[in-house]
Order: structure tokens, then C-alpha cells, then sequence
């Protein structure tokens, strides 16, 4: 309980090391960096300390859903209120941002101060408050607070991307970010505004108080209207004229926009390439590790609403597997190795998304974690092979560095065997399971939900190769060979700063997937599934009945009874299971392999001509940027001159027109006005004439 | 034998068309002011008719007002022709139209 109370200060201790950041940063030592490596810290610990009484070690209360600050108190409407909610989800998504958060401090530390960077108060004061606010997006226990945050965590990488404005590239990109998640988030907030509308709350889990329910939940709500039809005080479904489940599918994909916008899924992942512009642990924390996750952690969190729709759960599904597969290709041809890391990320949430539309919460959670932890890994890594190339990022100018920086090279193994899926690394046990989700519920679901996510399997399957072969492709050729510059040839030292948080991750990208060894505890019987049971909770009572956000309700009730995804296992279970494991491993081997045999010589060379006009399409990346660009240009850009035209010409020349009518008539007759008395004189006894011969005519005097 | 209420109304409005024919042809200040006078004058032939005719003094009453009245107005006429005298050196009315638009 008592972890509980101190919850809210996981969220303010990184909020009041912004601030000292920002206003006393040019006075402390390393420019606020120690106050942030202490507020994450800090953040990290009273983490644990949740997650270990979420758990239940530290007592019997186990989970937390309270209003904490009303920041606007409505009259007879809704009211913006800040509340915790702290689950087994939200507190294991508290552990990891604090963990990646304090790490990437300490790399900031090499990368940025040990750099001579200037603006260092400025680059830590974003940190900062970009921790706060991603902490405060996770624990958020309503929609409107959840936004809120939402928007905080895009303006944050919005300055972060931008840090070195100086320069050409990072403001351009810094816009573009903010504007293409602007775009997604316009949906998002269209969603918001809708779900408040329909339910009048934007509760994520009821609020209990000695057992009874005193506000109810907008997911526990939609499923009572679309489970037992009971849609009395959700007056809104009357209005609209759409059945409950249809109307509820729509304001689910209008949240989806947000998602996709800041996941970066197809068709708005435009941004997420060109925000490498930013420092790289910017890139580690934020466009990697944890804001882009924002997005599928949203998902997860309302996974209540969007399970009773199937047809949002295809949408999210087949998304989710065409983006892994789209990204992954145009990754295979990149030459700067993060541009290669950047749509690595966007393959990897394809997977979490195509997890959560086919079913699987657990494997969309797991690969959430294993992908937090191993692409924060390569990230940093790539940021250490950075710093000892003076920031060149042109892997062709690498080459040779496995003996000359032998720390970052194993680290960087260790995650890139995670990221390619090689067993036992953490990404193979996640990713095998995200693809077994996806094919038995292919296999099971009745109506156009299996074919869809059959559809969606397969372009995972496909991914699964392309991923083996840009990581490996990338290790090649940063570290093996012989170096194919002189820079290349005599690398900067990189500093303990640097080193200590790549083998805290080093270590964590080869072991965390250990948390759900699904495929060993089916075949051995063993309870090893940690993470399973971690989201299962306990089957009666506890915090899954409290806030109905447990397992059993998800996969056994929803998504079973209402949407209809079931599972079929033409192998049989074990065997299934097996072969969706040994296909996916085989395929990322093979991966592995081509990438060895084409880049793995000494002296590799460019391959990338043999594609044909598939290149040119792939170094485009599928003129998604042209096409967008001409949207705006070629299309939004001549209907709102039209409409400005419109506006200018017809509203404001009914205006305009009225008032110069007006103008002429008065300059007219004014004219009358003479300033001659004797003038005056007529007009008044012309008038009373007038007066008299009217009344003299009207009273009959004639 | 008293004299029919028409005769007198038709004095009365004799000397306030003078009165008004006065006041939209000339152009001296101080003949403008005659004129009204004597419109006003014509106003108060009526009231004493009128009161004769009905045999109530609340009219004549009238009449002694208006013709106090018709001696404050003068003062004030004065005053307004003599500022009106030095600012254009002349009493013509249609002189003094700085006030005009």
C-alpha cells in the first residue's frame, strides 16, 4: 500500500529534474545531467518497489486505480482528472522507461557532455520532461489524462529531434515528426472526444471502493452494450443510429490514428526515419525504447474496447503485419546505420501491432519488453560506434571495429541475435510468439478474421527473413572486414559512461526473454511462462476482478466469446507450437546466412545494384515521402486556397459589400447637411408640410 | 359683441407665415431673430383666443410665459449674434457653416 502512496512521485521526480535543468542547469556540474541520472534513479527504485507489491510481496493489495488531482472540475460534464492506475501491465511498463530512461542518462553522459556538446541544461531539461511525461502517459487511469501525456511525449521529441536547430537537417525533421503524429493524433483526439461523448467517462478500469463499483469503466461499459445489450445511459448510440459494436469499431479505429501515428505504422512511419536526426540516446529512448511504444501500449491498455470488435482487431492485425514487412524491406538497403535501426523499430512494432489485432495481448507485451530492451541496446551501441567514427553513420566508411571497440561489438551482437530472433536471445522467444499468435488464431477464427490474420502471418513470416538479413547485414559491415576508412582504422576510446549501460543491456537482450519461455514450458510442463502468469493474475478474485483488466477476461471471454478469435492447431498444440518456432528460427538463419555470405568477406561489397529497379523503389523507401509531400502539396494545398478563396471572396464580400452599400449612402447623404441654418429651416417646414398634407389626406380633411 | 375665434386665427396664422417667410428668405441674423418672434407672437394670439373662446385663463396665463420666455430667447439670441459677429465679422447665417460636416 504504502508503494502506492509514493506512486505519484515515479512521475514528478524526473518533472522536477526538468526543472532543475532548466533553471539552474548552466550552474551544476555536467548541465543537470547528475539531477536527471538521480531523478531516473529514483523513478527506477520506487518502480521496483510497485512492481514488487503489485505482485504482492510487500502485502495483499495488488493493484491501485485512484483519482489523485483534479485538474478541472466540471460542472454537470466530464472533468479532466489525473489518476494512477497500476496493474501488472503499467507497473512493468514503469520498469522498463525508468530502466531505459537512467541508462540513457548515463550514455548521455558519453555521448553528450564527454562530446563538448553546448545546450546540454536544454538536452537534459527535454529528457526530463520527457520521462515525466511518458511515466505519467503509463500510469494515466483515464483517456483524457492519457492524451494529454500523449501530446506532452510528442512535443518532447519534438524538441529533442530538434536539438542541434543550428544545423539543416534536425528542425526539418523535428517538424515533420511533430506534424505527421499531429496528423494521427487529430484522429486520436476526434476518438477521445467521441468515447467521453458515448460513455461519459474515459475510465480505463472501474473504480472500487469497499467492493462496489463507484465509477464504472468505459471498456466494461461497451462490453455490457454489446454482450448484453444493455445500452440505457449511452444516449449517444441512439443519435448516431449505428448498432453498439459498429459505432464502438468506429471510435476504436479513430484511437487507432493516434496509434499508428505514434508507433509508426504504416501509412504515417515517414516521420520515424527522419527523427534519427536527433542525438542517438534520444533515438534510443524516445524513438525506440519507449515513446514510440506509446502507441502500442495504448492499445494494450483500452484492450478491452478493442476486443470486442473483430473488425478493429484485422484492421490493427493487418496493419501491423504489412508495416513489419514494408519496413523491413526498405531497411535492407540502407547505407547509415541508423536509418537501418529506424526501420528495424517500425518492422518491430508491426509485430507488436499485427500480436494485439491477432490476439495475442501477452506476445504483443512480451515483444514490447524483449524490443525495449535490445533496440535501446543497438541504439546505444550504434551510438558508441558514433562517437569512435566522428559521427560518420555511413556503415560503407566502417568496417573492422569488432577488435578495435570489442565491448561494443559483443553488446551489439547480443541485441542485434535478439533483434534477427536467434535462439535463446530475448527477441526469438517474443517474436516466435507474436507469429504463433498470429497463425493459430489464423488458423481457428472463423469468418474473414482467419484469413486476415493468415494474410498478416505470412507477411510477418516474410519479415522474419528480412530481419535477419539487414541486422546481420549491419554487424558485417560495421564490424567485421577490414576497415574501409581511417577513421575506420583508429577509433575513439569510448568511456565507462558509454560501456556500462551497453552491458547492462548487453546482458538483459540475451536473458530477458527468459520472463516467457513459452515453447520450453509447453514442452516440459514447467510454470516458466513468468509473463503469462504476471498479466494472468490469480484466477479468482485479486486485481483481474477488480479492474477487469486481467487475462482471463481478455482472451477467454472477450476476444473468444464476442469477437471470435479461437485457435485451431492442426499439429496438435505442442506440435504447432514447435513448428511456428522452428519455421520463424529457420528463416531468420537463413537470413543470417545470406547476409554472412554476401557481406561477411573481408572486402564486401555493394550488392544493392543485383535489385534492379527494386533498388531505386527501396532507396525511395516506395516514394512514401513524395506521395505524402504531393498530398499536401498537390492536393490539401489547392482546396484550402479554394476555400480561402471562398472565404475572402463570397463570406467576407457579403460583408465587405454590406458595409461599402452603407459607406456610399452616407457619404451621399450627408451632402444634406449643409451647416446653413436657413436650410435647416426648409427641410423642417417642408417636412411639417409634408406631415400635414399626409394626416390632412389619411384623416379626410380633402 | 365679440369678435368670432376664426378672425383671430387668422391673424395669427397671417403673422406666423410672415414670421416663417422671414425666416427662410433672409439672411441677417437679427431680422432671422425678428422673425421668430414673431412666430412666437402668432402662438400666443392663439392661446388668449382660444381662452376667450372657452372662458378659462389658463391660456392668457400661457401667453405671459411665452412672452417671458420670448425675452430670454432674445438675450440669448443677442448673445449667439454678437459671438457670431466676431468670428465672421458679418451676421449673415449662411456664412457661419464651419460646423458642418
Amino acid at each position: 500500500m504504502a508503494a502506492f502512496t509514493y506512486a505519484p512521485a515515479i512521475v514528478l521526480l524526473p518533472f522536477v529534474s526538468f526543472l532543475v535543468a532548466l533553471f539552474a542547469g548552466d550552474r551544476m556540474p555536467k548541465g543537470g545531467a547528475l539531477a536527471g541520472i538521480a531523478a531516473t534513479g529514483g523513478s527506477l527504485l520506487l518502480s521496483i518497489w510497485v512492481t514488487l507489491t503489485v505482485a504482492g510481496f510487500t502485502g495483499s493489495s495488488t493493484s491501485y486505480n485512484e483519482f489523485v488531482y483534479t485538474w478541472v472540475a466540471g460542472v454537470d460534464s466530464i472533468a479532466l482528472r489525473f489518476g494512477l492506475l497500476l496493474d501488472p501491465l503499467s507497473a512493468l511498463m514503469l520498469l522498463i522507461v525508468t530502466l531505459i530512461s537512467f541508462l540513457v542518462h548515463i550514455f548521455s553522459l558519453g555521448y553528450m557532455n564527454d562530446e563538448g556538446e553546448t545546450g546540454l541544461p536544454r538536452y537534459y531539461a527535454g529528457l526530463g520532461l520527457f520521462t515525466a511525461s511518458m511515466l505519467g502517459f503509463v500510469v494515466a487511469n483515464n483517456l483524457l489524462m492519457a492524451f494529454t501525456f500523449f501530446e506532452l511525449v510528442g512535443l518532447c521529441s519534438y524538441l529533442l529531434i530538434g536539438f542541434w536547430f543550428r544545423e539543416d537537417g534536425p528542425p526539418s525533421a523535428a517538424k515533420k515528426a511533430f506534424l505527421v503524429t499531429r496528423f494521427g493524433d487529430y484522429f486520436f483526439l476526434i476518438g477521445v472526444v467521441g468515447i467521453l461523448a458515448t460513455f461519459g467517462t474515459g475510465l480505463f478500469a472501474p473504480i472500487r471502493e469497499g467492493g462496489d463499483v463507484v465509477a464504472q469503466s468505459f471498456p466494461a461499459l461497451a462490453e455490457q452494450a454489446v454482450v448484453n445489450g444493455a445500452t440505457e445511459g449511452i444516449a449517444m448510440l441512439d443519435t448516431i443510429g449505428m448498432g453498439a459494436q459498429a459505432w464502438f469499431t468506429v471510435l476504436g479505429v479513430l484511437v487507432l490514428g493516434g496509434v499508428i501515428g505514434k508507433s509508426a505504422q504504416f501509412p504515417l512511419h515517414t516521420w520515424l526515419p527522419d527523427a534519427m536526426e536527433g542525438p542517438t540516446p534520444v533515438s534510443a529512448l524516445i524513438h525506440a525504447a519507449t515513446m514510440v511504444a506509446a502507441g502500442v501500449y495504448l492499445v494494450a491498455r483500452m484492450y478491452g474496447f478493442y476486443a470486442i470488435s473483430p473488425t478493429a482487431l484485422a484492421i490493427i492485425a493487418l496493419v501491423g503485419g504489412f508495416t513489419a514487412l514494408f519496413a523491413a524491406t526498405m531497411g535492407v538497403v540502407k547505407q547509415e546505420i541508423k536509418q537501418v535501426l529506424a526501420y528495424s523499430t517500425i518492422s518491430q512494432y508491426g509485430y507488436m501491432m499485427l500480436a494485439l489485432g491477432s490476439g495475442g495481448y501477452v506476445a504483443a507485451v512480451f515483444h514490447l519488453t524483449t524490443h525495449a530492451v535490445f533496440k535501446a541496446l543497438l541504439f546505444l551501441g550504434a551510438g558508441s560506434v558514433i562517437i569512435a567514427m566522428h559521427h560518420n553513420e555511413n556503415m560503407w566508411d566502417m568496417g573492422g571495429l569488432k577488435e578495435r571497440m570489442p565491448v561494443t561489438y559483443w553488446t551489439f551482437l547480443s541485441g542485434s541475435l535478439a533483434l534477427a530472433g536467434i535462439v535463446p536471445f530475448a527477441g526469438f522467444w517474443s517474436k516466435d510468439e507474436v507469429l504463433y499468435e498470429a497463425l493459430i488464431h489464423g488458423l481457428g477464427s472463423s469468418g474473414g478474421l482467419g484469413p486476415a490474420y493468415l494474410v498478416a502471418y505470412a507477411m510477418g513470416l516474410l519479415a522474419v527473413f528480412m530481419t535477419g538479413f539487414y541486422t546481420f547485414r549491419m554487424v558485417y559491415l560495421t564490424f567485421h572486414g577490414e576497415p574501409r576508412s581511417d577513421i575506420a582504422r583508429d577509433p575513439v576510446e569510448v568511456g565507462w559512461n558509454v560501456k556500462g549501460p551497453l552491458s547492462v543491456l548487453g546482458v538483459l537482450a540475451a536473458t530477458v526473454g527468459l520472463i516467457n519461455m513459452k515453447p520450453v514450458a509447453e514442452l516440459t510442463g514447467a510454470h516458466i511462462d513468468f509473463l503469462h502468469a504476471w498479466l494472468h493474475g490469480p484466477d479468482e478474485g485479486g486485481w483481474p476482478a477488480q479492474l477487469g483488466t486481467g487475462l482471463v477476461r481478455y482472451e477467454e471471454t472477450l476476444l473468444h466469446d464476442v469477437a471470435g478469435v479461437s485457435a485451431g492447431y492442426p499439429l496438435g498444440e505442442i506440435g504447432t507450437l514447435l513448428a511456428s518456432a522452428l519455421l520463424s528460427l529457420a528463416l531468420a538463419v537463413a537470413g543470417v546466412l545470406v547476409a554472412r555470405s554476401l557481406y561477411g568477406g573481408a572486402e564486401p561489397v555493394e550488392h544493392t545494384d543485383k535489385l534492379g529497379n527494386a533498388k531505386t523503389l527501396l532507396m525511395h523507401n516506395y516514394y512514401q515521402d513524395e506521395y505524402q509531400v504531393w498530398l499536401a502539396t498537390g492536393f490539401t494545398y489547392p482546396v484550402a486556397r479554394a476555400m480561402d478563396k471562398f472565404d475572402q471572396g463570397v463570406v467576407d464580400g457579403v460583408v465587405n459589400g454590406v458595409s461599402s452599400v452603407s459607406l456610399f449612402g452616407s457619404s451621399r447623404i450627408r451632402k444634406i447637411q449643409s451647416g446653413v441654418v436657413s436650410n435647416y429651416a426648409t427641410l423642417l417646414t417642408l417636412g411639417l408640410v409634408l406631415l400635414l398634407v399626409v394626416f390632412g389626406i389619411s384623416g379626410g380633411w380633402f | 359683441m365679440a369678435i368670432p375665434a376664426e378672425y383671430y386665427l387668422l391673424l395669427s396664422a397671417a403673422v406666423f407665415c410672415i414670421g416663417l417667410f422671414g425666416v427662410l428668405t433672409r439672411r441677417n441674423a437679427l431680422i432671422f431673430l425678428m422673425s421668430v418672434e414673431l412666430m412666437l407672437n402668432a402662438a400666443n394670439i392663439n392661446f388668449v383666443a382660444f381662452s376667450l373662446q372657452h372662458g378659462n385663463l389658463t391660456g392668457q396665463v400661457f401667453a405671459l410665459f411665452g412672452m417671458a420666455i420670448a425675452a430670454a430667447e432674445v438675450a440669448v439670441g443677442i448673445g449667439i449674434i454678437l459671438v457670431l459677429y466676431r468670428n465672421f465679422t458679418d451676421v449673415d447665417v449662411t456664412k457661419a457653416t464651419t460646423m458642418r460636416w
